[in-house]
């Protein structure tokens, strides 16, 4: 089943969103990368780079704002697992909505981005 | 105009040294217009940085001490600031690999690198009041006729007025106009200490 990787300058946003999740797809496996040491507020690469060890299947990864994406696409681009590991710039809260949904249905990474994408591209981010 | 890896090496430790005294300024411009944590990132990243110069004496050429000093910011910076600064010096190693010194379209086609992957990593281009307004006005003026000093200098004085189109800042909006951005101001710092330890 697809992994999700929350990635959220805030821990307590990443973790209230993990419950909501996992209240819709019990199943679903969610990985947080979010905040820093001592409940400060932040992103950074190498909580990115944690989850990324700890997936047990190919991993879709989400994010809030900011140097989130860009963490985690530089994380993405360090990355030399063996599993597929794709990030998709999409509102984190409905689209990891979508997404549980989805690989909660065993619909595959490449199946659930194509999803997202045509889901959320016209409402594309822009800061 | 000459880059050598002892020299750079001399600029990055001057870096470390201004951004500590700096470090208050920074914090209090992200504080107007962003989180507040400028200076406390870059302190972070500057100070790694010098201790792994400190204990890192035999860099080669100027493409290891950039792969390191980039994959050092990676690591300490965070914020967005961390991955910027980073993509920057990992991007001066690609051009630099196997060379200990670079002068003319070599020293401008690391600084092209570099802030081209500053705007792909986040996605900006001048005119929004990012570092990004310092780093391309200073490597258009490599290959032009002109004191780097006072590129760096007058590319600050505009962003100051520029509007926050970009990043954290933008959500302010006009209400970033005349604040200097604190990623602006940090990498005219850098920068200008790379100048000071150019040779003729
Ligand atoms: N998308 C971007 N493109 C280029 N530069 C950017 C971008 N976003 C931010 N910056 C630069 O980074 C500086 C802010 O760095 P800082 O270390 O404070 O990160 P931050 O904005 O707090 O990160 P976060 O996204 O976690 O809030 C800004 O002043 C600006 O120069
Ligand atoms: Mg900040």
């Amino acid at each position: 089943m697809i992994n999700l990787i929350l990635v959220s300058h805030s821990e307590k946003l990443a973790t209230g969103l993990k419950e909501l999740l996992a209240e819709m797809v019990p199943s679903i496996e969610i990985l947080v990368a979010a905040g820093l040491e001592g409940g400060k507020i932040g992103t950074e690469v190498s909580r990115i780079e944690q989850a990324f060890s700890q997936i047990s299947d190919d991993a879709l990864i989400l994010t809030d704002i900011g140097s989130a994406t860009m963490n985690a696409e530089l994380a993405l681009e360090l990355y030399t697992g063996k599993h597929t590991i794709r990030f998709v710039d999409v509102p984190l809260v409905e689209g990891s909505f979508l997404a549980a949904v989805l690989s909660g249905q065993g619909q595959r990474i490449d199946q659930i981005v194509t999803e997202l994408e045509q889901e959320y591209l016209s409402k594309e981010k822009t800061n | 105009m000459k880059l050598t890896v002892e020299a750079l090496r001399t600029a990055l430790l001057a870096t470390a040294d201004a951004i500590e005294q700096q470090k208050d300024e920074l914090t209090d411009l992200d504080r107007e217009i962003g989180d507040g944590d400028h200076g406390i990132n870059m302190s972070r990243g500057f100070q790694g940085v010098k201790k792994e110069l400190e204990v890192q004496n035999s860099l080669a050429d100027l493409g290891e001490l950039s792969k390191l000093v980039g994959m050092t910011l990676i690591k300490t910076v965070g914020g967005a600031s961390g991955p910027l600064y980073g993509t920057a010096f990992v991007k001066f190693a690609t051009k630099w690999s196997g060379m200990k010194s670079v002068e003319g379209e070599d020293l401008f086609a690391g600084f092209k690198e570099a802030t081209e992957g500053i705007k792909s990593r986040g996605k900006s281009q001048a005119g929004q009041k990012t570092m990004v307004d310092i780093w391309e006005p200073f490597t258009a003026s490599l290959q032009a006729d002109s004191t780097l000093e006072e590129v760096i200098d007058q590319a600050l004085v505009d962003t100051k007025d520029l509007v926050a189109t970009k990043g954290r800042a933008s959500y302010f909006g006009e209400a970033t106009k005349g604040v200097q951005d604190p990623g602006a101001l940090s990498s005219s710092i850098l920068l200008k200490n790379i100048v000071e330890v150019l040779h003729d």
